[in-house]
């Protein structure tokens, strides 16, 4: 008997090693695969315990705020609801996202680049103590954005052409982020998605603000000038099909400067086909489609924009027949675009054809006091050359002194801009306007999509432009 | 050093560690912390000396290390559960102190194992009908029917169905050894005994398969199968018993899989915890990733991250089932592997008094408790660290619960009796022998 009681102890002494060994497995190899999952709130919870810094507008004032309650941090908006799609959330429950999760170790100081005091705290072992982050949004402006939106469904994007600051950046409809984790399961459920950061997320038909980018192309390869005649019929008739005039206008004969004041498609549908689609698409690419904007965000919190089929961005080089290359030249077709895309273009014509990278750190305060970070703007792309740019900045500029974009016109500052006006076939319209002012030496550059309208871009987005430009022109300082 | 002060001088040394794990949590959480929690850790280390003095009369060449691997494990399981809710140790101290009090009666009224032996089958009569009562009238917590609610008490009758059974095979194997190891027939070409030896093989198998479809409970039905498949092994020493015994579990565990959705779910979450990270697989998985937080030191007691700011545990259930995730997490793996060793010890004594006991009722006996006991705990542990599949199923003298420690002190209090007679018969005075004798 004493035999088989050593064996039944042996296998219990064999299943007590498994344990240890499969312990060792979990709290030693495999620790840090499990502290990386998504599903792992664990760090976020504990790091409640850290002060969280603060984010400031581009004029110091508290946007998110840091308040302890009985040992722990939250978050506290002293401003309200405040671009909280971009700034995103930090909660225990449903993790992080938006600038929040993208500047954690900054915020909770854990980046090493921190400063000295840092380091010693992280020598000495003690608790870090988050960085401030100042952001280049201008709270007065980023209200004015959110106003214009108030009951509406759309985005507006504000840059500062020179640097690629972000001004602002709104999408609506919005929440409140304080109450979040309360009403996660009614605004996650949401068919009009407030969690959605439309600016940076949402991918739309540009329809004839995208005549911009075709323009440039245009002009930089010598295909038109912006006195190039062209005669419009009403149709411009192509492999086996047409392309048509909003609301079946027909202009007669028309200068490539008049077809983009009054959008004509049949011109910017023969230009496409002039261009090519390799050319075409060229241009798109000089402006920053088919490629991930690099405003840093969390992956997959921001998209490219550029031609899309069913599985996603298509590859530059698909294949497009005259009649899709015709439709693309005028915002169609497959081609979709975010608002942030379509304020870069805005602003690269209006810098002179260098597209900046866009931006919304404006500089890094470590608990200690000191500055430890500050925004350096830098050139991305080349879009046009200079002289092309200064030729269509002229015509964006008779496209709202006299064309579709007269609501977007200031008293006494000279704007320059296009409306756009994409037709989603269930009897709603896509309106847009990118717009950028002062037009002989632009400081802010403007992209609006309002989303379910009757109206036409110049009409509906048009004058949320220039309300929104009339703010950013007001300020003392810009980013 | 006699046995006595070898516990003694073991039960100063388990209560030094505790007090240090106390102060731990006390320094971690001062605020929280009154005058009264020092008196009832005062009571804590009365309670145990209690314990030692009747022992020490009762049973003088018991074995010396039973008791103070129980006080330091109920110790560093009430340190815990006050760390996760101060007001529940307070609770747990109480039933310590229930459980205590049923040491002592056990002690007192059984004096001696061999009596037990003639009682065997009232005693799995009473293991029976604590089962079936529990599948009767039991009320379902967790998806699993483990509790009988009475008198304003839960009470989960399987931790003591499990000591009566354990008495109940012990007496009826060592009494059916000889006509269970002796082949009459073949079948297939395997050699087996008679057919209606095997009645209660079938009876525990069934009696299995309902713990599964109704208590919907895998762990309990693994236990006390595979309590049944040990002792009839180490009653006969055939391992055929063994084959057929897991080849029936595992038969029935598949067809519990397949119609129980408790199980079910249990089985899936088990295989792959991701795809039901927010629903079925949340607990498992904030189990393990508590534990891998605890790193090979841990946070230290006290000042692990178990509580969210709200207070609530980060593992649902963490002061019971879940208990060693918040000791892994805190003591860290050389802690954890320290409480799985300690276990281990406890496992060893108690087989270790199997192999010496004078006779097959006391080998039986002693091997099955510490079998049930090892078993029990490597099911909640394998379960908590996704080894096998999660089962509600508490561990031995650390998890929050009161049936739960009464029942292993009263495996302890056996435990200590079939040791002492051993050591008594082996080696003992003639005044301690002459005891022995008027006891029986």
């Amino acid at each position: 008997m004493n035999k088989a009681i050593s064996r039944i102890f042996i296998v219990g002494v064999v299943l007590f090693v498994a344990l240890v060994v499969n312990l060792t497995w979990i709290m030693v190899v495999r620790a840090g695969w499990f502290e990386d999952r998504p599903e792992n709130k664990r760090s976020i919870a504990k790091e409640l315990k850290i002060k969280r810094g603060e984010l400031l507008g581009f004029d110091g004032s508290v946007i998110a705020g840091s308040s302890r309650r009985s040992g722990y941090y939250f978050r506290d908006y002293p401003q309200g609801t405040f671009a909280p799609q971009l700034l995103g959330y930090d909660s225990v429950r449903y993790g992080r996202s938006g600038i929040e999760q993208q500047l954690n170790d900054v915020l909770t100081g854990k980046a090493t680049d921190l400063g000295v005091q840092s380091w010693i705290d992280r020598l000495l072992g003690r608790k870090p103590k988050g960085a401030d982050v100042k952001l280049t949004l201008v709270p007065a402006v980023q209200k004015t954005a959110q106003q214009q939106l108030a009951g509406l469904k759309g985005a507006i994007v504000v840059l500062a052409p020179k640097t690629g600051a972000l001004i602002a950046s709104a999408s609506a409809p919005t929440y409140e982020p304080t109450t979040l984790e309360d009403h996660w399961a009614r605004l996650s459920a949401d068919p009009a998605a407030p969690l959605l950061d439309r600016s940076v997320q949402g991918l739309y038909a540009p329809g004839s603000a995208f005549k911009v980018v075709t323009a440039a192309g245009g002009l930089d390869y010598g295909k038109v000038t912006p006195t190039t005649e062209f005669i419009d019929t009403g149709t411009y008739v192509v492999f086996g099909g047409t392309v048509t005039n909003y609301g079946g206008a027909v202009f007669g004969a028309n200068d490539f400067t008049t077809a983009l004041t009054y959008s004509i498609n049949t011109t910017f549908g023969k230009l496409g086909n002039l261009l090519g689609r390799k050319r075409l698409v060229a241009a798109m690419q000089r402006f920053g489609f088919y490629q991930t904007p690099p405003l840093p965000l969390p992956r997959g919190e921001i998209v490219p924009s550029g031609r899309y089929g069913k599985k996603g961005l298509l590859s530059p080089d698909a294949f497009m027949d005259p009649l899709a290359v015709a439709w693309a030249a005028c915002g169609q077709e497959k081609v979709l675009a975010t608002p942030l895309q379509m304020a870069l273009v805005a602003a690269g014509v209006a810098n002179g054809g260098r597209v900046m990278k866009p931006y919304y750190l404006q500089e890094v305060t470590s608990a200690a006091g000191d500055v430890v970070q500050k925004a350096t703007p830098e050139q991305w792309l080349v879009a046009m050359k200079p002289a092309t740019a200064a030729a269509l900045n002229l015509m964006m500029q008779r496209v709202v002194n006299s064309g579709t974009g007269t609501a977007a016109a200031l008293e006494g500052i000279q704007v320059a801009g296009k409306s756009g006006t994409a037709e989603r076939g269930d009897g709603t319209n896509l309106a847009w306007f990118i717009a950028f002012a002062p037009a002989d030496d632009p400081t802010v550059a403007v992209a609006v999509v309002i989303e379910d309208t009757q109206s036409t871009g110049g009409e509906a987005a048009a004058p949320i432009a220039a309300e929104v430009l009339k703010s950013a022109l007001a300020q003392p300082a810009l980013p | 050093m006699s046995r006595r002060n070898v516990e003694l001088l073991f039960l100063v040394i388990a209560g030094a560690v505790s007090t240090m794990a106390y102060v731990s949590v006390y320094a971690g959480r001062f605020r929280e912390i009154n005058r009264l929690s020092i008196v009832y850790g005062l009571a804590f280390v009365a309670i145990f000396f209690v314990l030692h003095l009747l022992v020490r009369f009762m049973l003088p060449q018991a074995d010396p290390f039973l008791l103070p691997i129980t006080a330091l494990l109920a110790a560093v399981g009430l340190t815990e559960i006050f760390r996760i809710k101060p007001s529940l140790a307070l609770v747990q101290g109480q039933w310590l102190l229930v459980g205590a009090g049923l040491f002592v009666i056990t002690v007192v009224l059984v004096r001696d194992h061999m009596r037990l032996d003639r009682y065997r089958y009232i005693m799995g009569a009473i293991g029976l009908a604590l089962l079936i009562a529990t599948i009767v009238v039991g009320t379902t917590v967790n998806g699993s029917k483990l509790w009988i609610h009475a008198f304003g008490f839960s009470i989960q009758p399987s931790e003591f169905a499990k000591l009566a059974i354990v008495i109940f095979l012990a007496g009826y194997l060592n009494d059916k050894k000889a006509l269970l190891s002796v082949p009459t027939h073949h079948v297939l070409g395997v050699p087996l005994p008679a057919t209606k030896y095997f009645g209660p093989l079938i009876v525990m198998w069934f009696l299995s398969l309902a713990m599964l479809v109704f208590m919907k409970d895998f762990g309990m039905a693994l236990l006390f199968m595979s309590i049944f498949v040990a002792l009839m092994y180490m009653a006969t020493a055939r391992i055929i018993y063994v084959v057929i015994g897991g080849g029936l579990f595992a038969a029935a565990a598949a067809i519990a899989v397949a119609i129980v959705p408790h199980v079910q779910d249990r089985f899936n979450v088990w295989l792959d915890p991701w795809p039901h990270a927010a629903t079925t697989g949340y607990q498992l998985l904030q189990s393990l990733f508590t534990i891998a937080d605890g790193g090979v030191l841990g946070a230290g007691f006290g000042r692990g991250f178990l509580l969210y700011a709200d207070r609530t545990p980060v593992v649902p259930d963490l002061q019971t089932d879940f208990i060693f995730a918040a000791i892994a997490n805190e003591m860290g793996l050389l802690g954890a592997a320290g409480v799985i060793l300690v276990y281990l010890l406890f496992m060893w004594r108690g087989f270790r008094i199997a192999v010496f006991a004078p006779d097959g009722f006391s080998k039986l006996l002693a091997a099955g408790l510490a079998f049930a006991f090892g078993l029990q705990t490597f099911i909640i542990l394998g379960g908590v660290t996704r080894l096998i599949p999660l089962t509600g199923i508490t561990l031995p003298f650390v998890s929050y619960g009161g049936s739960s420690i009464t029942a292993n002190l009263m495996l302890v209090a056996l435990l200590l009796m079939v040791s002492n007679r051993t050591n008594v018969v082996r080696g003992g005075s003639d005044l301690e022998r002459r005891r022995l004798a008027e006891r029986g």
